[in-house]
């Protein structure tokens, strides 16, 4: 009998988390009967502190037919040096990129980067399983639909994939004993997709509307991660928590008896202009011991630009309610926006610190591949890196200088805010 | 942005420029009780934002005899964030630092008046206290983090015109000392401005390349173009010399001026700059936002 393909999936993390993704496109891969004997998979589950040379060096050992990895703004620049060494000491395994750094400029990174494959465009796990069965039978890996790859010379791409229908189909990571949960480090997803549209985002465009897993899934998934051993506390990726009320009292009663022995949420995003007493004591009622909001910036031009609503008494009403739950807020603003000067990313930084949710962070923008800023940053004259992570360089509004200063100015007063008893 | 009050200890050798402020002086210690009660009066009326935020200025705190007492009080008193004026000398010792930080000092302003020792400790008329403040800072910043206490630490270097051309290497020694950020503020109003811009300007552009944040005072927003973010924070509610022709300016609103004292051939160099109708209405914006 021939022997399984060897697929070995990447992962480079930040530290301190393992890859849900990956986690998701081996649990649908091995429960596919047309995969099953022909392909055996292995998970290297690393972190972005690994030198890429010492994570080619874990890949080359494994001697993979198929390396798959999950791209990320983050990790891009390593996994693509991973890549280089891969496929120079290995040039018959064929790499496999997916996720939202890729995706939506397959062929762009194909045409870049030509130890690589194929591409993955949108949601991996059917299009990922389908093109190891057609690798795995010496079959036509341009008739599977959602990918980009090369056909000869040429680079072309498949027609797209639709998402999937129905999440529940996609076997879990944690139940299936794929994912081991680490403490701080397990979150889950109980959606896809997400209400708001914001323009430096993938998730709303990329994804389209929302596609939930079942309650019963979900509520199986937390059992699971609540009650694995060491777990203290978890999160969960939803890009908003608190869709619904309803939806939040379910999760305060799935999550009551792991709360009660002391488990908590952190880092839970929400959308704290829907917070209120009640959904707060929901919130803390479920475990959330912290969570990660906006408003990224309260300057209309920007706001505008980005498709993003913001209502600060609202907002202000919500970071008090945390508060008064005993929540821990963490405020985010992102410097660089389209139509924000530096002083309106100031104004930003003090109504933020005037709030005192807890926690204020700002990030630089980063235009990232796919989303609304990557289509318009032309006309809206953003200067970026086009390399990843994508980083703003200097916009109509900001200077190149004044970006930096700005990021230097934002540390130091988030330095003093953190210093309080 | 995050402000804090000043509430002095009393009068007191510190460490300045001895050439502009001529010998030390006695200290002179205001009493713990006196100070309890207007940093209690501070915090009960606080309306600044996140706060309340006390700096204890003036005297060197820890020549203050009641120095536990007066930071207990104050903190019973409701403080979130105390900060403290020194030299940092008594921090040296480990369990000075632990007791400052176990006590709810979180903030320390050290001043550097130039990046070398030589140079430094000459301006103070203090030998060995480059060295001594710079050990004490690294104790304190130690001990902290040992105890996994977040902590800032502020470098304040006062512009005289006796440490222009070491304004760039006191950044530096700043950033080296572990600073969070510089506090640069002219304060000599005999000071040849334009003479010390570029020193200025290289000093903050120090700071930036090596991720510190340097705050300028004392310098007004036409003397500084295209550093005008490093004054965005620092001349709030402050009034230094202005000419007449400032009443014209769209920045009056928001600028400091010249240093107090600024000569009359100094204020005539000041006019309204170009940038000043479009900066004025974003700075104003950025201070005036306020808590809903
Ligand atoms: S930034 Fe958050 S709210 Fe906006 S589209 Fe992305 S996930 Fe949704
Ligand atoms: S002219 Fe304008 S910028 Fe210059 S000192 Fe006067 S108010 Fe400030």
């Amino acid at each position: 009998m021939a022997q399984p393909m060897r697929t070995v999936l990447l992962g480079l993390n930040s530290p301190g988390y393992r890859s849900l993704a990956l986690g998701y496109l081996r649990a649908y891969a091995e429960a596919d009967s047309a995969l099953a004997g022909r392909c055996a998979f292995e998970t290297l589950d690393l972190d972005t502190s690994v030198d890429p040379w010492w994570a080619a060096w874990r890949v080359l050992g494994l001697e993979p037919d198929v390396l798959g990895i999950s791209v990320t703004c983050w990790n891009a620049r390593a996994v693509y040096e991973v890549c280089r060494i891969v496929g120079s000491v290995r040039p018959e395994c064929a790499i496999v990129l997916g996720g939202p750094e890729v995706g939506p400029a397959a062929e762009d990174v194909l045409a870049a980067h030509p130890e690589v494959s194929a591409v993955v465009r949108g949601e991996g796990e059917v299009t990922f399983a389908g093109l190891l069965a057609e690798l795995a039978r010496g079959g036509k890996a341009w008739r599977v639909d959602g990918l980009a790859l090369r056909r000869g010379d040429e680079i072309v791409s498949t027609p797209d994939r639709a998402l999937v229908a129905d999440l529940d189909s996609l076997p879990s990571p944690y139940l299936t004993g794929l994912l081991q949960p680490l403490d701080g480090g397990a979150y889950l997803e109980t959606y896809r997709g997400c209400p708001h549209r914001c323009a430096y985002c993938f998730e709303g465009k990329g994804y389209g509307k929302i596609r939930s897993f079942s309650d019963a899934r979900v509520a199986a998934e937390i059992e699971a991660v609540a009650t694995a051993p060491g777990v203290k506390s978890f999160s969960f990726i939803d890009p908003v928590f608190n869709l619904t009320d309803g939806r939040l009292r379910k999760f305060a009663d799935w999550m009551a008896p792991h709360v009660a022995r002391g488990l908590r949420l952190h880092t839970i995003e929400v959308d704290i202009e829907r917070v209120d007493d009640e959904a707060a004591a929901l919130l803390r009622e479920a475990g959330v011991a912290s969570v990660e909001t906006g408003p990224q910036t309260i300057g209309a031009a920007a706001l505008a630009a980005c498709d993003r609503p913001f209502d600060a008494m609202k907002f202000a009403a919500g970071v008090r309610a945390l508060r008064a739950h005993g929540i821990s807020c963490e405020c985010d603003l992102i410097v660089g926006l389209p139509g924000d000067s530096a002083y309106d990313f100031l104004a930003g930084l003090r109504f933020c610190f005037d709030l005192d949710p807890g926690k204020v962070q700002s990030s630089t923008l980063h235009v990232l591949p796919g989303t609304g800023l990557w289509e318009r940053a032309l006309e809206l004259g953003l200067e970026f890196d086009r390399e990843p992570p994508h980083e703003v360089i200097a916009t109509p509004d900001v200077s190149f200088r004044d970006l930096r200063r700005a990021e230097v100015m934002a540390s130091s007063l988030q330095s003093i805010y953190r210093a309080r008893v | 942005m995050i402000e804090f009050v000043d509430i002095s200890l009393g009068d007191g050798p510190q460490v300045q420029c001895g050439r502009c402020a001529g010998s030390p002086e006695r200290a002179a210690f205001r009493s713990g009780a006196e100070v309890v009660e207007e940093a209690g009066a501070a915090c009960k009326g606080w309306s600044r934002g996140t706060g309340p935020n006390i700096r204890l200025t003036g005297a060197e705190p820890f020549t203050h005899q009641e120095l536990p007492r007066i930071v207990a009080g104050v903190m019973e008193a409701g403080c979130r964030r105390l900060a403290i004026d020194t030299d940092a000398v008594a921090l040296r010792s480990a369990q000075n630092a632990h007791g400052a930080l176990s006590a709810g000092v979180r903030h320390i302003r050290v001043t550097f008046l130039a990046g070398t020792e030589g140079v430094h400790d000459a301006l103070a008329g203090m030998p060995g206290i480059f060295d001594s403040t710079r050990e004490g800072v690294a104790a304190y910043r130690a001990t902290a983090d040992a105890a996994q206490l977040p902590v800032s630490i502020t470098v304040a270097v006062p512009v005289c015109r006796h440490n222009l051309r070491d304004l760039p290497s006191a950044v530096g020694a700043a950033v080296e000392a572990g600073a969070d950020r510089v506090e640069m503020s002219v304060t000599d109003g005999g000071i040849d401005l334009a003479a010390a811009v570029p020193w200025i300007v290289a000093a903050c552009d120090t700071g930036v390349v090596n991720g510190v944040w340097v705050e300028v005072g004392g310098v007004p927003f036409c003397m500084l173009a295209g550093y005008d973010m490093h004054l965005a924070d620092a001349v709030r509610g402050r009034d230094g010399s202005k000419p007449p022709v400032c009443t014209l300016c769209p920045l009056d609103g928001v600028c400091g001026g010249a240093p107090v004292g600024a000569s009359a051939d100094q204020l005539a160099l000041l006019a309204p700059p170009p940038f000043a109708a479009k900066l004025a209405p974003q700075i104003a914006r950025a201070r005036a936002q306020e808590v809903c």
